[in-house]
């Protein structure tokens, strides 16, 4: 194993303020389970010396022998609350959070854009920073499950993508390098589909076809869950 | 978390500074309610449905069933700790758990960035060693003489002739005397109700057994050794009834209802071994030689000579006059029946420590040989009697008044408790009150050898003997705890002391500004320290921040604590701090004398919520630094498996050079 190893590790900075308040969290939460697990010991379990595969708490064991961690089975999860899968507040903090960067991250992606792409696609690019659609956040508050995949997919609303022009990709879109460009491929066939599914919906004047068109999204919606959960 | 390393295929689990933060937090969780004058009992039952209740911190950390290494180390200090100072479990636990928790704090904060560590925890947890053993290494310097300075004057000195002469100054409003200081640890031990009572039967227990000419330790000592032949426990009476019997009481009773003999003295010989020695043991081989006129003797002829020549050694104690027969072992039937012949009672099975008490007491030397029995082997009785104490019938023996004596009479506990967990917690409470009284008395001078040499039998289970010796040693420095040294309880040393410390760090002249530097560490030494006060006031907070403003206002306003006209007596105390270590006789009254003529301490630290040893709480933080630091150097666990056992056993493995994941200059 090398003696130098990441290199990110050898300049360190303070943490910072979310940081503290992140730290400050997690104390809160230690000293919880520390109260906890003093509870159950004085109710006479026992303190074994092996930890939680999941989130590296000292397990406890009770009288007939059962292992139990105290913070997988009774505390919420530290980490399930941030993942934007299963709750919605999380996946409304994420998207909040993706606009922000990408309103800042903008401007300066703009100059990396070289060859190809007009200045023109460019600025179009630029200015045309794909807000969030109230459809897609409503929907993801109010089912509470997975949320749409983010609209870091930085289609300009132009109802065409220019093939010549990949958009780039905002820096702001998470990186998942797990997501198979397969399924990237069927993300975006799905959400066209929807886009135009939404413009027909806009400007349609029929009840039958507003159902209809309704249930599409609805459809729509739901194969983008499943690739959603595919890709995790 | 498990990695599997190399042929040798032991797990090995690498502890992080969050484990071993976790592991002392839990133990915190569960002593931290029952800590403090006004803290609970933990309420303890067994499966034969046997409860009792119990507020020793000691008794609550062993009742627990840890398997985790870590964990099953810090108890196992933690008592080796209480063994030697009687007191202070809890306290113990709650300095470690917050001196970890601002070690793990100030670690991540600031890692030691000038190594080149392959990973943020790595680099977290050589800063947190470094800082330990910096705390460590500071407290064994410095820490006595900030104590002696910043909190000995506001405390008082007790001496022992305060507390032997406490009938003739009855209601004395200070009331300094050892009786308050035994009142204070005996509340918060088994609580308000019994406090006194038990107090007061300890300190005539103490008086009774004082000799003369000699230090108050050494009676202290005698006390401690013996105390399980001085006492008897007797359940099913309320406690009340416990006093004081003079003579001693030998646990066990009479072989055989003995004839009433009313004439004194009453003789007595102990004898440690057989009087008839069993003549075929199992592996033995019992060869007869050949007699007179070349006959081959039998086995008959063998035994009637026995017999015959144990009648002969009765007969033999029947001319001495002896009537009372103390023995180690098990006679034989045909030394009882013989013995019953000759009017003699027989006490058998009894304890080597009672034995060896007795033959202490009454100057008679234990028999060895069972034909030579000589008149220095008699022992002289006022009388010896069978007693019925609670269920059980005792040998009540009193003594004969000799020379060399005088000062000492004899006498022994009965402490009496409803059941046998509350009988047995109290006699573990004044066991316990004898140890911190002798801490007290005795406060060692701690030089860095003894004190290397702790943590190493800190991390060892070492018998009980070894711990206890540690050396009555010369002061290290020249100022050395005074002996009988006590302070306001409440919280006062934490304040004071942390006042000391933050003033110390403030004034040192080293501008060191890395973490690492003196005044960083007193510090944190001083954050650690007040989490004591905060639990003790955690139910009213108000009341934390109201003593703590009073104290160091009193601090404050009083540049010296005695500012009346007293002053040269006090100089000559305070002088005398720095000087030799022993108490003569003539200052000892001195201090009396100051203490009782004027009004001189003010009230804000000698309040009315009792006395607490000052040596006592120094060695709790020593211990505490030494454990923190052998704790924080432990980074590998070798989970190993035992043949015997069909459950694994691990032992904690401190490897003190760290894994190879490190690079280490």
């Amino acid at each position: 194993m090398a003696l130098n190893g990441d290199d990110k590790d050898f300049e360190w900075e303070p943490p910072t303020e979310a940081e503290m308040k992140v730290i400050q969290a997690r104390r809160e939460r230690q000293d919880k389970i520390s109260k906890l697990m003093g509870d159950y010991l004085l109710k006479g379990y026992r303190m074994l010396a092996e930890c939680c595969d999941v989130c590296g708490t000292i397990l406890l064991q009770d009288k007939q022998h059962k292992n139990y961690c105290v913070s997988c089975q009774e505390l919420d999860s530290d980490v399930d609350k941030d993942n934007p899968a299963l709750n919605a507040q999380a996946a409304l903090s994420q998207v909040r959070e993706r606009q922000l960067a990408a309103q800042s991250a903008a401007p300066s992606q703009a100059p990396e854009l070289n060859g190809g792409p007009s200045s023109s696609t460019s600025s179009q690019a630029s200015v045309s920073v794909p807000l969030p659609r109230p459809e897609h956040c409503e929907g993801a508050a109010a089912g509470g499950r997975a949320l749409l995949p983010p609209p870091a997919v930085p289609s300009p609303s132009t109802p065409a993508p220019t093939p010549a022009l990949a958009p780039p990709r905002p820096p702001v879109s998470p990186p998942t390098p797990a997501i198979s460009p397969m399924l990237l491929e069927a993300e975006e066939a799905v959400l066209v589909k929807l886009r135009w599914a939404t413009n027909q919906l806009q400007s349609s004047a029929s009840l039958e076809s507003s159902i209809q068109l309704c249930s599409l999204i609805t459809s729509c919606a739901n194969s983008l869950r499943s690739l959603k959960e595919l890709s995790q | 978390m498990c990695a599997f390393q190399g042929a040798g295929m032991l797990p090995v689990e690498h502890l992080h500074l969050e484990h071993v933060l976790q592991t002392v937090c839990v133990l915190e969780s569960v002593v931290r309610r029952s800590f403090g004058p006004e803290g609970g009992q933990v309420l303890f039952t067994q499966d034969t449905g046997r409860a009792m209740l119990s507020r020793s911190g000691a008794r609550i950390l062993t009742a627990l069933r840890l398997e985790h290494p870590l964990a099953r180390m810090v108890v196992e200090c933690v008592l080796k700790h209480s063994t030697v100072t009687g007191d202070g479990s809890k306290t113990f636990i709650l300095l470690m758990a917050s001196l970890l928790r601002i070690i793990h704090t100030t670690a991540c904060k600031e890692p030691n960035v000038s190594h080149a560590y392959n990973s943020k925890a790595a680099a977290e947890a050589a800063a947190a060693r470094h800082l330990a053993d910096k705390m460590l290494a500071f407290a064994l310097e410095e820490l006595h003489d900030l104590i002696a300075v910043g909190v000995v004057p506001y405390g008082s000195c007790l001496s022992w002739e305060d507390f032997t002469t406490q009938t003739q100054l009855q209601a004395h409003a200070n009331n300094h005397c050892v009786q308050n200081l035994l009142a204070s640890f005996f509340h918060s031990r088994l609580g308000r109700t019994h406090c006194d009572l038990m107090s007061n039967l300890t300190c005539e227990l103490l008086t009774h057994w004082e000799f003369e000419n000699d230090l108050p330790s050494s009676s202290l000592h005698f006390v401690k050794d013996n105390l399980a032949a001085l006492h008897t426990p007797v359940s099913g009476f309320p406690i009340s009834c416990s006093r004081l019997m003079k003579g001693q009481v030998i646990h066990r009773d009479f072989a055989a209802p003995c004839p009433r003999t009313d004439r004194q003295p009453v003789k007595a010989v102990v004898f440690t071994g057989f009087l008839q020695p069993k003549l075929l043991r199992a592996e033995e081989v019992l060869e007869l030689g050949c007699g007179e006129e070349g006959k081959q003797r039998n086995i008959v002829q063998f035994s009637a000579w026995a017999e015959r020549s144990l009648e002969r050694v009765i007969a033999n104690l029947q001319r001495l006059g002896v009537s009372v027969l103390l023995s180690a072992v098990k006679q034989s039937a045909a030394v009882l029946a013989l013995a019953a012949q000759a009017e003699m009672s027989v006490v058998e099975c009894v304890s080597e420590d009672e034995l060896s008490l007795f033959a202490r007491l009454s100057g008679a030397t234990p028999v060895t040989d069972c034909w030579m029995i000589e008149p220095e082997h008699v022992a002289l009785l006022t009388f010896c009697r069978p007693i019925l104490l609670g269920a059980h019938r005792y040998v009540h023996v009193a003594f004969h008044d000799s020379e060399e004596r005088v000062t000492v009479k004899p006498c022994s506990l009965v402490i009496c408790g409803l059941g046998e967990g509350q009988t047995d917690q109290y006699a573990c409470a004044l066991r316990d009150a004898i140890r911190m009284l002798l801490s007290t008395w005795e406060p060692t001078g701690v030089t860095a050898t003894t004190a290397s040499e702790r943590t190493r039998q800190s991390n060892t289970s070492t018998s009980f003997h070894t711990d206890d010796q540690i050396p009555n040693a010369a002061p290290f420095k020249q100022c050395v705890l005074e002996p009988g040294c006590v302070i306001a309880a409440g919280g006062t040393f934490e304040f004071l002391l942390s006042h000391a410390l933050l003033q110390h760090g403030s004034s040192c002249s080293i501008c060191d500004d890395t973490m690492m530097g003196v005044p960083a560490v007193c510090q944190l030494l001083a954050n650690a320290l007040l989490s004591v006060p905060r639990q003790i006031y955690s139910h009213s907070p108000r009341r934390f921040l109201l003593t703590q403003t009073r104290l160091l206002s009193s601090v404050q306003n009083h540049s010296h604590p005695f500012s009346l006209a007293h002053k040269e007596e006090h100089n000559t105390i305070l002088i005398r701090v720095g000087g030799d270590c022993e108490c003569p006789l003539e200052e000892g009254k001195l201090t009396k004398h100051c203490c009782r003529e004027a009004d001189v301490s003010p009230k804000a630290f000698m309040s009315d919520s009792g006395l607490e040893s000052v040596s006592c709480k120094y060695q709790v933080l020593l211990a505490v630094l030494q454990c923190v630091s052998s704790v924080l150097r432990v980074d590998a666990v070798l989970h190993t498996h035992t043949a015997l056992h069909s459950q694994s056993h691990r032992r904690p493995n401190a490897s003190w050079d760290g894994t190879d994941d490190e690079a280490e200059d």
